[in-house]
C-alpha cells in the first residue's frame, strides 16, 4: 500500500517531468541539426511559451481570448526599450519620452519586467473583460489587441515612428538559455494548474451553473488566471524581442494570434501537455515545410514544394484538426505514468468532448 | 457647414458598407451561430473577380462577381462548417479564422502579394457639387445600393415563404426545425445571401480603392464583425445597426480628429466597442438583459 501511495504522490509529478523531458529532448535533437534549424527552434520555443500562456487562460477558464498577443507585444516593447543601448535609442527613437533614453536593465531583469508589464496590463483590463463570456469575450479581447497594436504602431513617445522598427536589441539569448526559460515557464504553468483559482475555474468551465451554485464567484478567479497568463505572455514577448532583435508592432498582431491559437487547438486546449505537444508538433511540421520549400535531396530526386505552400499546409492542418479531432492531439489529457493504468490525475477532469 | 454635410454623407456611406458586411455575418450567425471571419475572403474573391473581368463590361463583371462570391460562400459551408454543427461559437470562430488565413495564402499564391488594379466603375469615383457641397458619387451610390438591398431583403424575409423560413430559423433554429423547416435549405440560403451581400461590399470597396490584394477584405471584416457583436449579432437588425454604427463612427473620427490623433481612430473605435460590450453584452438592439446564447 505504501508503494501505491508513493505512486499516487509522484504520479502527478510525472505529468510535469514528461513535459520537461519532451521539450529538452526536442531541443537537444534540434541543436545538433545545424545553425538554421537552431534559430528556428528558438522561435519555436518562444511560440511554445505564448501557447502555454494561452492555455493557462483559455484552457483553464474556457473563455476565448484573442488578446494575449497584446501582452506579448507590451512585454517585447519593454525588453526592447530596456536593452537597447542609450546612445542608439537617442538616435533611432528621437520622439520618445526623455526618461526612456536612460533606463537600462540587464536582459534577464528586462525579461522579468516585461512579464510584469504584461501582467499589469492584464490586471488593469481584466476586471472589465472578465465579465464577458463566449463570443463577446472573444471580440472584447480582440478589441484589446486592436487598441494595443495601434498604440504601439503610432505612439512614437514609447517607440519607433510608425512604419519604422525598433532595432539594436543585443544578441544575448542562445538556444540553451531560451530552453531554460521555457522549462521554468512550464514549471510555473504546471504549478498554476494545481492552485485553487485554477481548480475553481476548471470546475466553472465544466459546469457554470453548478459552480455558481457551489458559491464560486468566477470573475475574480478569471482575473487571476488572466493576470498570471499575462505575465507568462509578457515573458514570451521579452524572449521574442531578444530572439528576433527587431521589433515592429505588425509582427505581434493578428497573424501571431492565429498561429499560436492554431498550435493550441492542434494539441488540445484543455491540457498543458496539449499546449506543449501542439506547439512542438506544429513547429516540427513547419520545420519540415521550410526544408521542403528550399528543396530536399532524396537519392537522385530533389523534393520541393512551391514557395507559399507552407502557411497553406499549416492552415489545412488546423482546419482538419477542428473537423476530425476537435479535442486536439492529446484529447485534453495530461501524460500519466505509463505503468499505471486508467488513473486520471486528481484535479484534472478527463473530458471527452 | 458644407464640410459637415460632406463628412456626414461619407460617414453614411461608410456605415452602409459596414452595415451590409455585418449583415452578411449576422445572417449566417443567426442560423448556425457561426461568426464567419472568412466573410472577408468572400469579399476579396468578389473584388478580384471585378478587377479581372471589368474590361468585359459591367453587365458581365458584376453578375460574375456575385456568382463567385455565392459559390465560395456555399463551398465554405459544404466543405467545413457543415461538418461542425456540434461545435461551440468560439470553436467555429477559430475555424473560420483558419479558413480566412488559408484563403489569403491561396490568393497570395495565385495573384501574388502585389495589388491588382483596374479602373472599376471609375465614373463613380468623381465628385459632384451641389450647392457648394462636394459629394462623392460613390457615396451616394453606396447609400442607394444599401437601401435597395435592404428593401429587397426585407421583402424577401417577410413575404416569400423561403424568406420567412429563414427568418424563423434565425430567430430560433431548434424550434424552426421542430415545426418542419428544412435545416439544410435554410442554412444554404443564409450562406448564399451572405455571399450576395459580400459581393455588394466588394463592389463598393473595389470602386473606392481600385486595387485588390490578398488581405483586401480583412480590415472591413474585423470592423463588421465587431459591429455585428455590439449591435447584437443574435438579431439580424442588431447586426446591421451595429455595423452601421461602427462604420459611421470610424468615418466621422477620420474626418474630424486632428491629423496626429486620427492615426489612433481604430483604437478609439475598439475602446468604444469594449465599453458597449461591458454595458450591453447582449447587444445594443436586444431589449432587456436577454439570455446571452453562447
Amino acid at each position: 500500500m505504501a508503494q501505491k501511495s508513493l505512486m499516487w504522490r509522484l504520479g502527478p509529478l510525472w505529468s510535469l517531468v514528461s513535459l520537461l523531458l519532451i521539450v529538452y529532448a526536442v531541443t537537444l535533437v534540434n541543436s545538433r541539426l545545424g545553425d538554421g534549424i537552431q534559430v528556428q527552434m528558438r522561435y519555436a520555443l518562444v511560440n511554445l511559451v505564448i501557447v502555454v500562456a494561452l492555455q493557462m487562460f483559455i484552457g483553464t477558464s474556457g473563455v476565448l481570448s484573442f488578446g494575449h498577443v497584446a501582452f506579448v507585444a507590451v512585454g517585447a516593447w519593454t525588453v526592447g526599450l530596456l536593452t537597447i543601448d542609450p546612445e542608439l535609442k537617442r538616435n533611432l527613437l528621437p520622439d520618445m519620452f526623455p526618461f526612456l533614453f536612460d533606463v537600462q536593465a540587464p536582459w534577464l531583469v528586462a525579461v522579468i519586467l516585461g512579464g510584469l508589464v504584461g501582467g499589469l496590463l492584464a490586471v488593469i483590463v481584466g476586471p472589465f473583460l472578465m465579465r464577458l463570456n463566449g463570443l463577446q469575450a472573444g471580440i472584447a479581447t480582440f478589441a484589446l489587441l486592436g487598441v494595443v497594436s495601434q498604440v504601439l504602431t503610432y505612439w512614437s513617445s514609447i517607440g519607433p515612428r510608425s512604419g519604422q522598427s525598433m532595432v539594436g536589441i543585443p544578441d544575448v539569448l542562445n538556444l540553451q538559455t531560451t530552453m531554460l526559460i521555457t522549462l521554468v515557464i512550464i514549471v510555473i504553468a504546471w504549478l498554476f494548474q494545481r492552485t485553487k483559482p485554477a481548480r475553481l475555474l476548471r470546475a466553472a468551465r465544466e459546469d457554470p451553473i453548478a459552480a455558481a451554485a457551489s458559491g464560486i464567484n468566477v470573475v475574480p478567479q478569471r482575473v487571476i488566471a488572466f493576470a498570471v497568463s499575462g505575465v507568462v505572455a509578457g515573458v514570451a514577448g521579452g524572449m521574442f524581442a531578444l530572439t528576433n532583435r527587431v521589433l515592429q508592432a505588425s509582427q505581434l498582431g493578428i497573424e501571431l494570434t492565429f498561429i499560436t491559437l492554431a498550435m493550441l487547438v492542434l494539441g488540445g486546449v484543455l491540457s498543458l501537455s496539449g499546449a506543449i505537444v501542439g506547439a512542438l508538433v506544429f513547429s516540427l511540421i513547419d520545420l519540415v515545410l521550410v526544408q521542403l520549400q528550399s528543396g530536399v535531396d532524396i537519392g537522385s530526386f530533389v523534393v520541393s514544394i512551391p514557395q507559399g505552400a507552407r502557411p497553406i499546409v499549416l492552415a489545412l492542418v488546423l482546419i482538419g484538426m477542428l473537423l476530425w479531432r476537435p479535442s486536439g492531439l492529446t484529447g485534453g489529457r495530461e501524460f500519466v505514468w505509463p505503468f499505471r493504468k486508467h488513473a486520471p490525475l486528481p484535479g484534472n477532469p478527463v473530458t471527452n468532448d | 457647414m458644407s464640410q459637415l454635410l460632406q463628412s456626414l454623407v461619407d460617414a453614411l456611406s461608410a456605415g452602409a458598407t459596414l452595415g451590409l458586411a455585418a449583415l452578411a455575418i449576422g445572417l449566417v450567425f443567426g442560423v448556425i451561430r457561426l461568426a464567419n471571419f472568412a466573410t472577408g475572403e468572400i469579399i476579396t474573391a468578389g473584388a478580384y473577380t471585378l478587377i479581372f473581368t471589368w474590361q468585359l463590361g459591367w453587365y458581365i463583371s458584376i453578375p460574375f462577381a456575385i456568382i463567385v462570391a455565392v459559390l465560395l460562400s456555399l463551398l465554405m459551408e459544404l466543405s467545413v462548417f457543415s461538418r461542425m454543427r456540434a461545435a461551440t461559437p468560439a470553436t467555429l470562430l477559430i475555424a473560420s479564422f483558419g479558413l480566412s488565413f488559408l484563403l489569403q495564402r491561396v490568393y497570395e499564391l495565385a495573384f501574388t502579394n502585389n495589388v491588382q488594379t483596374a479602373p472599376v466603375a471609375s465614373e463613380l469615383a468623381q465628385s459632384i457639387s451641389i450647392g457648394g457641397v462636394r459629394i462623392q458619387m460613390l457615396s451616394v451610390a453606396t447609400i442607394l445600393l444599401a437601401a435597395i438591398l435592404l428593401t429587397g431583403l426585407q421583402l424577401f424575409l417577410t413575404r416569400a415563404s423561403l424568406g420567412l423560413q429563414l427568418k424563423a430559423a434565425a430567430a430560433d433554429f431548434k424550434t424552426a426545425r421542430l415545426i418542419g423547416i428544412p435545416a439544410s435549405r435554410v442554412i444554404g440560403l443564409s450562406f448564399a445571401l451572405s455571399g450576395i451581400l459580400a459581393a455588394a461590399v466588394a463592389f463598393v470597396t473595389t470602386v473606392q480603392t481600385g486595387a485588390v490584394g490578398p488581405t483586401f477584405g480583412v480590415p472591413i471584416t474585423i470592423l463588421a464583425l465587431v459591429g455585428a457583436v455590439i449591435g447584437g449579432i443574435d438579431k439580424i437588425s442588431g447586426a446591421l445597426a451595429g455595423g452601421f454604427l461602427v462604420g459611421f463612427a470610424t468615418s466621422m473620427l477620420a474626418s474630424w480628429l486632428p491629423q496626429d490623433m486620427s492615426n489612433f481612430k481604430d483604437a478609439y473605435v475598439f475602446m468604444l466597442v469594449i465599453g458597449v460590450l461591458l454595458m450591453r453584452p447582449q447587444g445594443l438592439l436586444i431589449r432587456g438583459r436577454g439570455a446571452v446564447r453562447t
